[in-house]
């Protein structure tokens, strides 16, 4: 009612405004602003009465609040009308229960009556169940995400954790090759060196001294080369398990890792190998740059989510977009799970993953 | 002769001076990246500089573009490049001025010791020392097929020496044979690689590269 009295009253009042270029700017920012300022009450309403939550920062263009208010009118209008029929039956009802005391129509007369006012009930009943339920349809599209701007954003979510996924592989794997280029081929060459020196070593003492340096190498070569394959993939994930593979995690630490693991029965594939990304990055994190002495691992299942917790007693300040968390990132929410970064200057630092067991 | 040395991998590069000091030469400087041995080549000049292509900051082509600036500022100094991968564009960029005291050699040819002592020496007597490899390679690319399956062993030890940027003195010497049999064998390897000969063997590299660019 307050809407088309609203348009009847603003609307005739502007309405010839709105036809000149010069004021029509301002006469439809005018009437937007009260028409906005209706819909904000509309949205109260809903809120208080209804107990309808909307996303709080939800931009409506003018375009939408204007069809708003168009189909309520209609739907206030009807509803009126459905009302006033509800109370023209109840008032029906009143006289024909005073003719019965009265002793005035006959039974069957009665009865009659009865099944039509019975009919006319419910449909008058069902026609406010319906309208209730537009209602509250009309104040959903405008006012929060509806059916298709929710499944839009699920379709974005998705793409952006695949392509998120995508750049992390990429990631993975420049790393990978950091590590032979760096590492191993390196030592390599300098092992060709240590050997190609000492052929040509003019003196036995010295050819000898460089043999022993280059067995020394060789040996070394071979620790690196099992530290590299195991950052690739630790393979005790696949034959021990998650818990054992955690283990080997807190072994090659060098700082104490307190371990407490509590799960049983199986987990998805994809769920251990993300957790044990999560575990091995951040301890690794933690003793490599956040100074700490001890770090603290939880892993529990809770229903059908696991959930992972890295704790450190270091300074702090873990820059949650560096290329380690945000591949982390990406790894957990391929598994619609979250991951939360929380490190303050000085310290805590706190990362906690979320993974679903779907 | 006197040489300064760009490697980031420290192993390497202690590795490399210790090598080259007891060959009897003179290491002026080893430096972990490019610009830190462009510092001291403002100060004084080595023979020739050896450097890894990838380098820090970004470990792309920090060596080749220094490679490339110190051909230009100081073409008097060798340069010899070390590089990761075969990489026909970096060699050609390398080779584009002049084939003269330049060496573009894969990193693991340092492990072969006399090898790159050879190239080194090759670079220094002003001439260039490519990678056999990378010739190889570049051949492949181009033709599709490799061109060795169509040459003789003969053949194909020549075109390798011929590569590495040798004299055809140097080849006769090299493999023990006269030098008409190498020019002989040199023509074969010209028809079948579709080379026009030229002479002079800084040339016949550029040629070489010139025709695989194409």
């Amino acid at each position: 009612m307050f809407g088309l009295l609203y348009f009847l009253v603003v609307g005739t009042a502007l309405g010839p405004l709105l036809l000149w270029p010069f004021t029509r700017t301002r006469a439809r920012g005018g009437l937007m602003a009260g028409a906005r300022r209706l819909t904000t009450l509309e949205r109260t309403r809903r809120s208080v009465f209804f107990g309808d939550r909307f996303p709080g920062h939800y931009e409506v263009s003018d375009q939408k609040i204007l069809r708003y208010l168009a189909v309520r009118i209609l739907t206030g209008l009807v509803c009126g009308v459905v009302i006033a029929l509800l109370i023209f039956g109840l008032v029906l009802v009143g006289l024909l229960v005073r003719g019965i005391l009265q002793g005035g129509p006959r039974w069957h007369n009665v009865l009659g009556q009865m099944v039509l006012g019975g009919v006319l009930l419910f449909l008058d009943l069902q026609g406010l169940y319906s309208l209730a339920r537009l209602d509250a349809r009309i104040a959903h599209e405008c006012f929060g995400p509806s059916e298709r701007e929710l499944l839009r954003r699920r379709i974005d979510e998705l793409a952006t954790s695949r392509f998120a996924v995508v750049q992390a592989v990429d990631a993975e794997r420049r790393r990978i090759e950091r590590d032979l280029h760096d590492g191993i081929q390196q030592r390599l060459v300098a092992l060709g060196m240590l050997l190609g020196r000492a052929r040509r070593g003019r003196d036995p003492e010295q050819a000898d001294a460089l043999l022993g340096q280059a067995h020394q190498e060789s040996q070394d070569i071979l620790a690196e080369l099992r530290e590299v394959t195991w950052r690739v993939y630790p393979s005790a994930l696949d034959s021990l398990g998650l818990q054992e593979a955690l283990g080997g995690v807190s072994e090659r630490c060098d700082i104490p890792v307190r371990m407490e693991f509590d799960v049983r029965g199986p987990l998805p594939q994809s769920v251990e190998t993300a957790a044990y990304f999560v575990v091995s990055e951040s301890v690794t994190n933690a003793s490599k740059h956040s100074r700490a002495t001890a770090v603290s691992v939880r892993v529990e299942l809770h229903g059908r989510v696991l959930a992972v917790q890295v704790q450190d007693n270091g300074n702090g300040g873990a820059n949650p977009s560096g290329s380690g968390l945000s591949g982390l990132r990406s790894r957990v929410a391929a598994l619609d799970g979250v991951l939360h970064v929380d490190s303050p200057a000085g310290g805590p630092t706190t990362i906690t993953a979320e993974l679903p067991c779907a | 002769m006197r040489l300064m040395i760009a490697e980031d991998s420290t192993l390497l590069r202690e590795g490399l001076v210790r090598l080259l000091v007891e060959e009897g030469n003179m290491v002026l400087g080893a430096f972990g990246d490019a610009d830190l041995l462009l510092e001291e080549m403002a100060v004084r000049r080595p023979d020739i500089v050896v450097l890894d292509i990838r380098m820090p900051p970004t470990h792309t082509d920090e060596g080749l573009r220094a490679a490339l600036e110190i051909r230009e500022r100081w073409p008097e100094v060798g340069v010899l490049v070390l590089s990761q991968h075969i990489e026909r564009n970096y060699a050609a960029q390398l080779l584009a001025s002049s084939a003269e005291r330049v060496g573009y050699l894969l990193k693991d040819r340092v492990a072969q010791v006399e090898e790159f002592l050879d190239a080194l020496e090759r670079v220094h007597a002003g001439g260039a020392a490519i990678d056999p490899e990378v010739v190889r390679q570049l051949v492949i690319r181009t033709t599709h097929s490799d061109p060795l399956t169509r040459l003789t062993p003969r053949e194909r030890t020549v075109l390798e020496a011929l590569a590495q940027g040798h004299t055809n003195t140097a080849i006769a010497q090299k493999l023990h044979i006269s030098l008409s049999a190498v020019e002989k064998n040199l023509n074969t390897i010209f028809d079948k690689l579709e080379l026009s000969h030229t002479i002079g063997y800084s040339r016949r590299i550029l040629a070489v590269l010139r025709y695989l660019e194409s």
